[in-house]
């Protein structure tokens, strides 16, 4: 035990010094969070306020729409938490200038140069019905033909402009034609389990991307380390002090120990930035990364479980190669479950609770990050937990059996496989 | 009670067979020098004895006791591939494998401290590994395998690669511990450093022990019958009948005498006949080189191997190496 403690102390004190930790620990939040900031950033850039000119004859519904298109005004300003970090969100709509003109000659020229000169984003064009009764036709020029989001407003405004007049054709008294065009709005907050859905999904989705992104760069880390003793020769040393399990388990421990310490960072600083500032706004919604101690537990439990899983696999595969380019090879073995994960993630939000999701959560290479979603979005049984924990737990005493055994042959073997009549005789040893 | 003893040990690579009902021991106290070509097995020899491998059939036992891992702490092994780890800073290193071996931190810094001093060291006590030259490295390794006092010193191949100054060091070292008390095993393929300072051997060659025994026993077995001649004249004496073959080189010749009961007699009368042809500088009988002896063994085990291709095998891995 003595050994064990000592090779996962150095582990451990030698990764944390190195440049390298510093690096991702600082970085990865950092491009994440630019990730994040940019893409919402870059969002509200392309959401820049628009002057289109409607064209039309007919003075009334152009002057319709000028004022449907202007009463759409961005209603998330006076939500904004004055605290709150504020992001222009995504999801805003822009600030539409419109002129009305009447057709003249020289209009659609005179537009055009406007449109050259960057006047105006766009026109529209309104022909007026040929027959009385049929719909007027609508052109529009954009200045832009990446622009999506304008020609879909002003088609969605002139439909509730035609309907509005035409309901109002239909002797319908205006105030309840208002009232009959209002959007049916469904507040799903209401009926969640959770107290903010909005919040528990993101500090979720954060959760599993890290559980994810650690399990997986600290597994690869186990394998890379062993490899290294393995080029090094140091094991040859270590081995005639210390037993190969003793040294797989210490690896283990001090690797993994410095992916809680990173990920420990991470949290306490998402925590502290959010304690601070009182939540992010997302979409003009203030999300607070709040879970529940329970979320938070289960976290860890898989967390850890996952880690040792992988790391296990990631030893015996480090033992069995020579070289880190035959490491790259084998790589897939790793990763393969791990991918699979994120491709079934889709299937599981949608429905936590099928019975596709409720047997993949129990199979134990997806267990710690599937069932840790469905703990924390679905409606899992106790049992289903506690058959996945079992199933887990037994899984991960069996591979590290067979892990220290291939670790023992493998870390001495060049080039030569193990069989199982030799490891069976190495099982004896002791 | 032997320090370290092999019996009938067996080891089995997939298709090759590394070593072969290979048996002998170490006395405490001695020096003892494990010697064959590269690839005859020695390695494979030296990790069965600290339990890195496990024999295929055949027993060791370490201290007259059949192998456990507890007596791991009385042993010192450097192994042939050094290794270290490169980005660790040398003084760690050296604590961290120090307290592998059950030392506290505070007595393998004092011991680091006084053990590079003694080999001249203490400027990379600071550094890390990968930034000292190769022969540093090797003494550092040298120190960690030296730093918990074991009663077993294992050294696989201790000079290769060394300059002659710190090869002498080193063995300054290894024949202190020797005076201490302590068994002493080095292998080498390097037969002229064996001559000189072990007590004991072992040759092996493809895995099969060619030959063992106390240095003396080995030397007593081998009649005196090489003759070294420096002289300066006429090289007639080569035609004396107790001559069975000589090799001349420019103002000296190595003969070999005729086996005989007279052995002595007459290569007093190759003296004497040397004396009339040419002025003799220097006259020296011995007994054969181990060398020699290992490719007389060898040839014996293998016959119909031509003992030039024995030697070559031998020299040319000397050379590879030297190189």
């Amino acid at each position: 035990m003595h050994s064990l403690w000592l090779i996962a102390r150095r582990e451990y004190i030698e990764r944390v010094r190195t440049r390298g930790f510093i690096i991702t620990t600082v970085m990865i939040p950092v491009i994440m969070a630019g990730f994040i900031f940019g893409s919402l950033f870059l969002g509200s850039r392309e959401n820049v306020d628009r002057h289109v000119v409607v064209v039309s004859s007919d003075r009334q519904l152009a002057q319709d729409l000028q004022s449907e298109l202007q009463s759409q005004q961005p209603a998330d300003g006076t939500q904004t938490d004055q605290n709150s970090i504020s992001l222009r969100a995504a999801a805003r709509q822009p600030h539409i200038t419109v002129d009305v003109m009447e057709p003249a000659r020289g209009t659609r020229a005179l537009l055009d140069q406007d449109l050259e000169a960057n006047e105006i984003d766009g026109y529209l064009w309104i022909r007026p019905a040929p027959t009385p009764g049929g719909q007027p036709t609508f052109t529009y020029t954009p200045r832009s033909s990446s622009d999506q989001l304008t020609p879909q407003i002003l088609s969605a405004a002139l439909n509730r402009v035609l309907l509005r007049e035409q309901l109002a054709h239909q002797g319908i008294v205006a105030g309840q034609a208002e009232a009959l065009l209002q959007p049916v709005e469904i507040s799903a907050s209401h009926e969640s389990r959770h107290h903010d859905r909005a919040s528990s999904m993101v500090s979720i989705g954060i959760l599993f991307f890290l559980m994810y992104f650690v399990i997986m760069l600290y597994g690869m880390n186990v394998a890379r380390s062993i490899i290294e003793e393995k080029t090094s020769r140091i094991f040859e040393v270590l081995l005639a002090a210390v037993r190969p399990e003793e040294m797989m388990a210490g690896k283990i421990i001090g690797v993994g120990a410095v992916g809680l310490t990173q990920v420990g960072i991470w949290l306490t600083a998402i925590l502290l930035a959010a304690a601070s500032s009182g939540g992010i706004n997302i979409g003009g919604e203030i999300i607070r990364p709040s879970l529940t101690g329970p979320q938070v537990g289960y976290f860890f439990i898989y967390f850890l479980l996952g880690y040792l899983f992988y790391s296990a696999i990631a030893a015996a595969l480090g033992a069995m190669c020579n070289s880190e380019q035959e490491l790259q090879q084998m790589n897939i073995f790793l990763m393969l479950p791990l991918i699979f994960c994120f491709v079934a993630l889709g299937t599981l939000l949608a429905t936590p609770d099928a019975v596709v999701s409720r047997v993949l959560a129990l199979i134990p290479p997806f267990t710690p990050l599937l069932m840790y979603m469905r703990v924390s979005i679905g409606h899992p049984a106790p049992w289903e937990i506690a058959l996945s924990l079992a199933l887990l737990v037994a899984s991960i005493f069996g591979l590290i059996w067979f892990t220290s055994r291939v670790y023992r042959v493998g870390v001495l073997m060049y080039g030569k496989r193990p069989n199982v009549a030799e490891l069976l005789r190495w099982l004896k040893y002791s | 009670m032997s320090i370290v003893d092999l019996q009938h040990v067996r080891k089995v690579y997939d298709t090759k067979v590394a070593v072969e009902d290979l048996s002998f021991s170490i006395e405490p106290g001695n020096m003892f020098g494990l010697l064959g070509p590269n690839g005859s097995g020695k390695t494979s020899s030296i990790r069965m004895m600290i339990g890195i491998t496990l024999p295929d059939s055949g027993s060791v036992s370490l201290f007259g006791q059949p192998f456990r891992r507890s007596v791991l702490g009385r042993v010192g092994y450097l192994p042939e591939e050094r290794g270290l780890y490169k980005k660790m800073n040398v003084l760690d290193q050296l604590i961290f494998l120090g307290s592998l071996h059950g030392l506290s931190t505070a007595e393998a810094r004092r011991r680091s401290k006084v053990w590079c001093e003694r080999l001249d060291i203490t400027e990379a006590l600071p550094k890390k590994t990968e930034d000292l030259s190769k022969g540093m490295q090797q003494k550092i390794q040298f120190i960690a395998a030296l730093l918990h006092e074991p009663d077993l010193i294992i050294m696989d191949e201790p000079f290769s690669g060394l300059d002659p100054v710190n090869a002498s060091l080193m063995m300054d070292v290894l024949i202190e511990m020797r005076a201490l008390g302590k068994a002493v095993l080095f292998s080498t393929h390097r037969m002229d450093q064996v001559e000189k300072t072990c007590d004991a051997i072992a040759l092996i060659h493809r895995g099969h022990l060619v030959l063992s025994g106390s240095m003396a026993e080995v030397k007593a077995t081998y009649p005196r019958n090489r003759v070294q001649i420096q002289f300066e004249g006429d090289d007639a004496f080569l035609r004396h009948p107790a001559v069975s073959s000589a090799r001349r080189y420019p103002g000296r010749a190595e003969i070999v005498l005729r086996p005989s009961p007279t052995l002595d007699d007459d290569s007093q009368s190759l003296l004497a006949t040397a004396i009339r042809c040419a002025r003799i500088t220097r006259f020296e009988i011995t007994q054969p080189s181990l060398e020699e002896i290992f490719i007389e063994k060898v040839q014996a085990t293998t016959p119909g191997r031509n003992p030039r291709e024995i030697a070559a095998e031998v020299q040319t891995v000397e050379v590879s190496v030297d190189a």
